[in-house]
């Protein structure tokens, strides 16, 4: 590694990253900006400490919030890819499964999961099942979508390949396709969780009387904006954890690729 | 057997169009009180079009969404491909600006809705700053990744050239990148029909979001599923219609 690539890989951001916390501290403290609006970042951090025990105001601790966030998200999000990848693979394979599902999968792709939180509300109410049907439903779409392309794009080669050493129709599918198509799926993967996790922030927020969405809106209902920058910042490093989690696993997956 | 197949082939997506028609009609009449038959669906429609829901007609609903879209999009793409051409070319840029970028990212835009409400309160301007956040992401990484995927050649012909920096910047590597940033562009408009609902649901007095959200208050479902039919049928046209004048732009650059 060279001198200036260090500069700006290590330093330049850390000092970024520093300033802008000093700022905010600073422009807090002046009282520029009311607490009412911004915290600071120390009454974050502090926030952070006491929230992980203290229940108040909404309820639930730190833990407990991240913990029921997670479980609803996780539920919804395997549940998708469990139908989601299935059905895509076969829908880019079989014709028939394709012209079948096509019209039904066309006229729902259009609609945002968020669209679907008032229909769920009504006919399932607002709870555990409610939210991970909306989950369920943001990831599906994602799955479904580069599963479909991913056997679709199979190098027309090694499936010519496969036929001439007479593979079978299954074969070839199971064989040559499924594996070719490794690659978009687990980019389908990666949307759809993030697809999931921004869903559900809006499923708690509209339905729900737990986790990380439930206490963002709750701290603007009760005006407690720490609790809602608090909020935020957990949401969106839980959501980057998770994505480098999926793109570790998809390097691992994808290993024997390079394998020559 | 080839023949026999084609007519499959033909059947099979009415059958499923039938089936689910069936499985609607037989939901509704099965349980009334619960689900709403297509009937009573249109006939819902038939009244919300002539009687304006909260004093505003239904196309005027149609018409504000569309319009706060718009908006935070037309601003998203200049201030999004501005940035990320910066954050492209500029390593020292991309170190301070792309740090800051890269901690705000993660969190999902409809997590920004309680802040903004306490910042803004819930008339025009937070709504269109919430797509905007939403969407500024998805046009400032496309127009990142496009400068970066720019070929190396069409540089060192600017170099060779003796092209100053802006030129370069503007003549060159804007041009070449111009695929990634309406791919940016076109993904910006899906994803910020799908934050307006969100946006809307807070607090707001017309749009599409505020009709299925009241719906919901009512217990309204035909109304429900009159609204998601119209989000359907709208986010599929904007996916639909934007590559027309996309492949335009992008073909002027290259007969130039």
């Amino acid at each position: 590694m060279t001198k200036t690539n260090r500069w700006n890989t290590m330093v330049l951001p850390a000092i970024t990253i520093f300033i802008f916390l000093t700022v905010w501290e600073l422009v807090g403290a002046a009282g520029l900006v009311p607490s009412t609006y911004l915290p600071r970042p120390s009454l974050l951090v502090q926030t952070f400490f006491t929230k992980l025990k203290d229940v108040n105001p909404e309820g639930a601790t730190l833990i407990q919030n991240i913990a029921s966030s997670l479980s609803i998200s996780f539920s919804g999000f395997f549940a998708a890819l469990i139908v989601g990848i299935p059905l895509g693979l076969m829908m880019g394979y079989f014709e028939g499964v394709d012209r079948f599902t096509k019209p039904i999968f066309e006229m729902v792709r259009p609609i945002p999961p968020i669209a679907w939180i008032p229909l769920t509300i009504v006919l399932l109410g607002i709870g555990f099942k409610a939210k991970v049907f909306i989950i369920c439903f943001a990831a599906f779409v994602p799955c479904v979508m580069n599963s479909y392309t991913g056997v679709k794009m199979t190098n027309p080669t090694l499936i010519n390949v496969a036929k001439t050493c007479g593979a079978s129709r299954m074969q070839i599918f199971l064989n040559v396709s499924i594996p070719s198509a490794v690659p978009m799926v687990m980019a389908g993967v990666r949307l759809a969780l993030a697809a999931s996790w921004s869903a559900l922030v809006a499923a708690e927020m509209l339905a729900s009387s737990s986790g990380l969405g439930y206490m963002i809106q709750m701290g603007r209902l009760l005006a407690r904006p720490d609790l809602i920058v608090l909020g935020m910042l957990i949401i969106g490093l839980i959501g980057l954890l998770l994505s480098v989690v999926v793109t570790k696993l998809e390097e691992k997956l994808l290993e024997w690729r390079h394998v020559r | 057997m080839k023949e026999r197949k084609t007519w499959l082939y033909y059947a099979l997506p009415i059958l499923s169009l039938l089936l689910l028609a069936g499985g609607w009609l037989y939901i509704s009449a099965a349980k009334p009180e619960l689900f709403p038959s297509p009937a009573e669906t249109w006939e819902r429609l038939g009244k919300l079009i002539k009687r304006p829901l909260a004093r505003v007609p239904l196309y005027t609903h149609i018409f504000d969404s569309l319009k706060r879209v718009v908006i935070a999009v037309a601003a998203a793409s200049i201030m999004g491909v501005l940035l990320g051409l910066f954050m492209g070319v500029s390593k020292t840029f991309q170190a301070t600006f792309g740090t800051l970028f890269e901690m705000i990212r993660p969190i999902p835009p409809i997590a920004w809705i309680p802040l903004i409400t306490i910042w803004f309160g819930i008339g025009e301007f937070p709504k269109i700053l919430i797509i905007f956040i939403g969407t500024l992401a998805i046009v400032v990484t496309n127009t990142y990744t496009g400068v970066k995927l720019v070929d190396p050649l069409m540089v060192y012909v600017g170099q060779v050239f003796h092209a100053g920096r802006m030129q370069m910047l503007f003549d060159i590597i804007f041009p070449a990148a111009l695929p990634a940033i309406f791919g940016g562009i076109r993904m910006a408009i899906g994803v910020g029909w799908a934050i307006v609902l969100a946006a809307e649901m807070v607090g707001a007095a017309s749009g599409v979001g505020f009709l299925i959200f009241r719906g919901n208050e009512l217990r309204d479902l035909p109304l429900i599923f009159i609204c998601m039919f119209i989000i359907g049928i709208i986010g599929a046209l904007l996916s639909a219609v934007h590559p027309g004048w996309k492949g335009d732009c992008v073909r002027g650059i290259k007969r130039k």
